[in-house]
């Protein structure tokens, strides 16, 4: 039961963490702080209140085989998803980097801030 | 074949003991749980994938939406699964009161949960906020993400995921109510109690989808 307070409460310090750190601009690093702290959070849960720590491996090599499943589908989206139309690009930049470029102004607007967004502004 | 005088009633004729029977029945709910994370997987490749594409537009909308209710949901689903670690500890022990006031305390931040959703569901929609093609968004607060590239598909993901985690909130809701009837007529004892366990994982995992939808959505 001790072990199940303490676990409670370090799950809400770690929520706490993770909307403080979310208020405050860390640049590139926001997205991955808040990955980590999630992963750290479903671990927490995983291990103590799932008991996967006592438990029979079974279990946690079920669990294991679905998270690689889930990367698995993840990362082979991504490879079309991130590249799409670069296998015969030849130039410097992605595609859609370029397409990104070209249309300028309404998605890049929110950007104003970072150098890239500023330059389509001449044509 | 041992005489039947030490047989427990619970335990099927197919399984050598309870203890048998209890492992058999958790692998099985693992599988089944990982065809739940195989079921929102798809809804966060899909979300993946859009914000890879439109990584300015998520972080914009991420403020349309309000972190004080999501983060005490948070707190709240957190607590919830708490209760149920705690009525597992109970039951254990052979504490029926326990498990049966820790099953309750579970429906009522269940239902604390699905009454801070319907404020936050409600907000958007009388604002013209609602999935798919119905988005129209007008108002102080929603007006000037009507013409916001992309925001349509932002909110449509953030509908998809919420309200099918929704869902499984309102089954857990009715599980956890008919865990509380059955513990309340003296069904578990330490002996016996694989529904609570089975039921708790489900509850625990239906935590940890809410623990990754919280950032995604309401915080980056």
């Amino acid at each position: 039961m001790r072990t199940l307070v303490g676990v409670f409460s370090g799950l809400i310090v770690l929520t706490i963490l993770t909307v403080v750190t979310s208020r405050i601009d860390l640049g590139i690093l926001n997205v991955p702080l808040a990955l980590t702290i999630a992963i750290g959070k479903a671990s927490l849960v995983v291990l103590f209140f799932m008991a996967l720590k006592w438990d029979n491996r079974v279990n946690g090599i079920v669990l294991l085989l679905g998270v690689l499943f889930v990367s698995i589908f993840l990362i082979f989206t991504l490879f079309d998803t991130a590249f799409r139309g670069d296998l015969s690009n030849v130039d410097d930049t992605t595609i859609m980097d370029m397409e990104r470029e070209m249309t300028g102004g309404d998605a890049a607007a929110d950007h104003s801030e970072d150098g890239s967004a500023a330059a389509p502004a001449d044509h | 074949m041992s005489t039947a005088s030490a047989h427990h009633p619970k335990l099927q004729h197919h399984f050598v003991s309870m203890d048998q029977q209890f492992d058999a029945s958790k692998l099985g709910m693992w599988l089944f749980l990982i065809t739940e994370i195989l079921l929102f997987s798809g809804m966060f490749v899909a979300y993946t994938v859009y914000r890879v594409w439109h990584p300015e537009v998520f972080e914009a909308l991420s403020g349309a939406l309000d972190w004080r209710l999501g983060g005490v949901n948070t707190l709240v689903l957190l607590a919830s699964s708490f209760t149920v670690a705690a009525s597992i500890h109970h039951i254990q022990n052979d504490n029926r009161k326990g498990l049966v006031r820790n099953v309750i305390l579970t429906i009522i931040f269940a239902g604390v949960f699905m009454f801070i959703k319907y404020l936050e569901y409600s907000g958007k929609f009388s604002h013209g906020v609602f999935p798919g093609e119905a988005y129209a968004p007008f108002g102080d607060h929603y007006g000037h993400y009507a013409d916001v590239p992309y925001a349509p598909q932002f909110f449509s993901i953030y509908f998809v995921m919420t309200g099918i985690h929704g869902v499984h909130v309102l089954v857990g809701m009715g599980i956890f109510a008919w865990l509380a009837f059955r513990g309340a007529r003296g069904d578990f004892s330490s002996e016996y109690y694989t529904p609570v366990e089975l039921s708790g994982l489900y509850w625990h995992l239906v935590d940890i989808i809410w623990i990754f939808l919280f950032p995604l959505l309401y915080l980056i």
